[in-house]
Order: structure tokens, then sequence, then C-alpha cells
């Protein structure tokens, strides 16, 4: 006997292709399990039918544009909102509504396209020191990639935990020695990528990359990286740099600014100021 | 999926209704934030572990619930480890953090799912799910963990 869990998993194709091969041989020979799913497929279409989801949507529709309100007023690129990523969000829901009761096999194959997740790896700490001036204009300038699209860019969010919990820190926050820090990104295609960052003595930490070249990137859901991040004595700043590209790069070590002022990278920017410093 | 797993454990048309929309909308509001490899499960979870919590709720305000015995046990029984509402979501940011052993519970005694078959839903290992069933079984006697 199949188990209603199980049977339901087979509706939405969420379940390992070889299950779903046997079920689909058990629903083309088995009559009794045949009229089950059959069953099943017409009471979908019965909730759909009985359900209305006008009111979930409003509710959504009110949920982002609270958010949207919320976040306006801000100029950080990784914690605006917009239209845009409204109507996105919102279709993904609807999408997801729709196939859970009904066309279940898209939502699973929207998210499946998800699936693919690029491990990535944090590259040791710092890897190089450049000059102090240098490093300051690099760190402290504002990339025009800085406000963006969210939804349509690649995103970077930055996290620091604290005894309560976690808190998402917002552009020109202050941080100080000891925080632990946890970056996330997403992407909207498939590119290159690196993290790093470089704090007010000039030190660059690569957070993640191959060394000092980028890495493959999965679009899809944020990635949060495996490792949170803690904060040394380092004065003045942490400057966050999420550095994307449809073709492989590397940042130089001595030469940072070279990489965030070429015309086919996008960057992210992310200053975080260290409190008393 | 979502409405006709919230009708099984709350047995009531309007408040599964109500609650396959909760559903939805916790799960779009930290969409970004939550693990979307098997999104069946996460559905399947949610719903489980809202549904629990109306159950719990409904019965410390003494309100009738028309629930299994079995299922009401579980609903109630204290979870040191069920603190998914008000902070996993975002712990899941530094660690994952594992579902509640009271859903574990359902998947496993109500559903009828192997312990296999829990730790893969619940992205434990076997044993961890054991052990956290034990931990509940100390609390709901009529549970026996094999």
């Amino acid at each position: 006997m199949i188990p209603d869990w199980k049977l339901e998993r087979f509706l939405t194709g969420d379940l390992p292709e070889e299950e779903m091969n046997k079920l689909r041989e058990l629903e083309a020979n088995d009559a009794i399990f045949a009229n089950r799913v059959k069953m099943l497929r017409e009471d979908n279409k019965a909730i759909l039918s009985k359900l209305s989801f006008e009111e979930i949507a409003e509710k959504i529709a009110e949920m982002d544009a609270e958010n949207a309100a919320g976040k306006c007023s801000s100029v950080n690129g990784a914690t605006s909102g917009t239209v845009t990523d409204s109507v996105a969000r919102f279709r993904i829901l609807k999408l997801a509504s729709a196939a859970v009761l009904v066309l279940a096999v898209a939502l699973v194959a929207f998210f499946a396209q998800r699936e693919t997740t690029v491990m990535n790896e944090r590259v040791g700490s710092d890897v190089a020191s450049v000059q102090e001036t240098q490093n300051t204009q690099v760190a402290l300038a504002e990339t025009q990639s800085d406000t963006r699209i969210k939804g349509l860019d690649a995103r970077m969010e930055v996290w620091k935990k604290t005894s309560a919990g976690i808190a998402q820190l917002n552009d020109l926050d202050s941080v100080g020695e000891g925080d632990e820090i946890q970056l996330r990104y997403a992407v909207p295609e498939k590119c290159f990528g690196l993290l790093f960052s470089m704090d007010g003595n000039g030190a660059l930490t690569l957070h993640m990359g191959d060394g000092v070249k980028a890495i493959e990137l999965a679009p899809g859901k944020m990635n949060s990286l495996p490792f949170a991040y803690k904060l040394d004595d380092a004065p003045y700043f942490e400057k966050f740099f999420f550095v994307t590209s449809p073709k492989e790069f590397a940042v130089e070590e001595n030469d940072v600014d070279k990489l965030l002022k070429r015309s086919d990278v996008k960057v992210i920017g992310f200053t975080l100021k260290k409190a008393g410093k | 999926m979502v409405y006709r797993r919230c009708l099984q454990l709350l047995r009531d048309d309007a408040e599964a209704s109500d609650l396959m929309q909760d559903v939805f909308l916790r799960i779009y509001s930290a969409l970004e934030r939550l693990d979307m490899e098997s999104p069946s499960s996460l559905l399947w979870n949610t719903a489980t572990r809202l549904c629990l919590n109306r159950i719990r709720d409904k019965r410390r305000r003494g309100l009738d619930v028309d629930s299994s015995s079995l299922l009401l046990s579980i609903a109630c029984a204290e979870d040191e480890h069920d603190d998914y509402e008000t902070k996993n979501v975002l712990a899941k940011l530094f660690s994952k953090e594992p579902e509640s052993s009271r859903t574990m519970a359902v998947l496993h005694f109500v559903d009828g799912m192997t312990l296999e078959e829990t730790a893969r839903e619940v992205g434990l290992s076997v044993s961890g799910v054991r052990k956290r069933l034990r931990g509940l079984q100390a609390k709901v006697k009529t549970l026996e963990v094999k």
C-alpha cells in the first residue's frame, strides 16, 4: 500500500526518479492504485474550484507593499525592493499555489532548476595586503552596482549573530571586533562570482572563490556561505564586495581597484563601520 | 496537497482552508531564506507544524479538538526543539536547525514514514531522528520508538 504522503509526492513529481518510474508503472498496471491517483487529481480540481486564492493574493500584495515601503528609503542594493521583485515573488507563490493544487509538476520543475547548487568554499583568510591609502579609496568608493534592481541582479546580504539571534545588517551599520558576520548571496543567472572584503588595515580577505579566481555560481535561492566570518580589530570599516561576471575573472591581490573598474563585471558593495574606531 | 494535509490533521474544512493560506504565506514570507531542495517536503512539514500548533492552541484554550488521541498527545507534548516559529527560519542562516520533534513524530507515527524516510524528510540522520523521537517518547507514553 502506497502511503498518502508518497502518493502526494508522486502527484507533484517530487520523488526520486527511480520511485517515480516505479509508481508510474504501478499506475499503468494496478487499477486500484490508478483509481487512487485519479481521485486525488479530481480532488485537486475540486479544491481549486472551491477555494478562492484571491485572499492569499491580496495578503501577498499587502506583504509586498509593506516590504517595499520599508525598504524604499534605503539606497543600499542589498536591501532595496522593487515592483519587479514583488511581481516576481507573487508569480512564484501563484505558481506554488496552483502547482500544489493542480499544476504540481510545474512547481517542482520550477524549484528543480534551483536545485543545482554550486558549493561555495571559503578560501583562507587574508591573502594579500595592499597600500592602505589605495585600499581606503577602493573600500569607500561607491560602485554603480550598489543600487540595483533586486531580483534581476545579483544580491548580497550581510547578517550579524547576536545574543538574541541574528539580524540583517544595512549598509553603513556599525559593528565591532569579534562580531560574527554571515554572508549570503544569490545570482539571477549562471555566472562567475567572487566575494571578498577589505578592512581598514588594507587587508583583503577572500570569502568565496577558488583562490583569487571567481567560481561558477548557479542561479536561484539565496546561498549562505558555509562559515561565518569573525571580525578582527582592524579599524574604520570592513567593506564586502560581491563581484560577478558572465566570464571567468580573478582579482589581483595588489590591485583590487582594477577589477572593480572593469566594465564586464558587476559589483555589489556593502560597508560596515567599525564602532569606536 | 496542502489543503488535504491540513484537513487530515484538523478535520475541519474552514480551519483547513485557513491554515492552508497560512502555510503559503509563511513560506512566501521566508522564501529566499528557505531550503527549496524539496518543495513538497517544505509544504508538507510546514502544514504539519502549523496544524500541530493550531491543535495545541485550541486544547490550551479548552476548545474541543477533533483529533485522534495520538495526534493530540503529540501536538501537546512539550518539545524543547520546537522553537521553529520564533527563530528557526533565521537560525538556519548560521546552522541547519532541524525540524521540531513533534513534526517528526507525526511523520513517523501518523504518516507511517520509516525512520529512514523521516530522516530524509527532515535532513537528519536516522540515529538523530531516533534520539529526538525517544526524547519525545518520554513525554508521550503511547509512542514506541523502535
